[in-house]
């Protein structure tokens, strides 16, 4: 119980840490590309896709089981 | 919601089987209740894509110059608010109830500082001037600056609403969770509410881009 709580703990920071740098590589992007909006929204995307899936969980959606 | 919400209250003071007879069971009104939510939070994506698109087609390739420092300050702060709110909620799981409770808070003050960083120093309402290491403290755009103010006044206007609702909501759960509701099992309450946090975060994800990173700057 404890070892897995743990995990999941990490996996949390895990994420932030991808988030993180995805956010700076935005800002990096921008002032590289003069504000391309393709390549800011692929990375928005990215970003979204991760806190769907780790923080909003919403493979649960289609999940028999409780939480 | 109902059901769920009356049984996460009522578990520390009724046996497991007292109202089976009335009730739906607690895993099928858990999906019921999972399911509305993200209608709910898809019918929100109509509100904020058309904010979304109306920049677009009003702004075009350009953006108004805004502090870059403070925009990115605000946006990790949403982020690592967004952190703390799946740490409480994965906390409660685990019957962690001090990591769920402390989580919580720093959520709520995380959500009140992105909160002020729009509100009082983007908006600029009681019209400051600060610098700090060379970022820009206090915003200089105006309601009344054409459609870049009508934009990022009406964008930035219902997402913090969004915010502000979403706080209160979590001092709510945070309340319900010091007086010793949900646990392991049951905690439906915290999960919703984590799921509409994390999407306040998704929003400014986009958002955060399209105000101050997308187009070219334009000096006002």
């Amino acid at each position: 119980m404890q070892q897995k709580k743990a995990a999941v703990y990490r996996q949390g920071i895990y994420v932030l840490i991808g988030l993180a740098i995805l956010t700076i590589l935005e800002f990096v992007v921008s002032g590289a590309t003069n504000g391309s909006a393709p390549l800011l929204f692929i990375i928005a995307l990215i970003k979204t896709g991760l806190i769907a899936n780790y923080f909003m969980h919403i493979y649960r959606l289609w999940r028999e089981e409780s939480h | 919601m109902s059901a769920v919400v009356s049984r996460e209250h009522a578990a520390p003071h009724h046996g497991a089987h007292e109202h089976e007879h009335h009730e739906v069971p607690y895993a099928v009104a858990l999906r019921a209740n999972r399911l509305g939510l993200w209608v709910f939070c898809f019918s929100e994506l109509f509100l904020f894509g058309a904010l979304l698109a109306s920049r677009f087609a009003l702004w075009g390739n350009t953006r108004p110059e805004l502090s870059q420092g403070l925009g990115l300050i605000t946006t990790s702060v949403l982020l690592l608010s967004s952190f703390f709110m799946a740490r409480a909620e994965s906390a409660i799981a685990h019957d962690d109830r001090p990591t769920f409770l402390r989580s919580l808070l720093w959520t709520v003050g995380l959500g009140t500082l992105f909160f002020i960083g729009v509100v009082v120093m983007e908006w600029n309402v009681f019209g400051l001037e600060a610098n700090l290491l060379g970022i820009e403290l206090f915003g200089h755009l105006k309601l009344t600056d054409g459609a870049f103010g009508a934009i990022f006044f009406g964008m930035t206007g219902v997402h913090a609403i969004h915010v502000l609702s979403g706080i209160i909501l979590i001092l709510i759960v945070w309340n319900n969770g010091r007086r010793g509701h949900y646990n392991a099992e049951q905690h439906w309450g915290v999960e919703a509410c984590a799921v509409y946090w994390h999407y306040v975060d998704v929003v400014w994800v986009f958002f955060y881009p399209a105000l101050y990173l997308i187009g070219q700057a334009v000096h006002l």
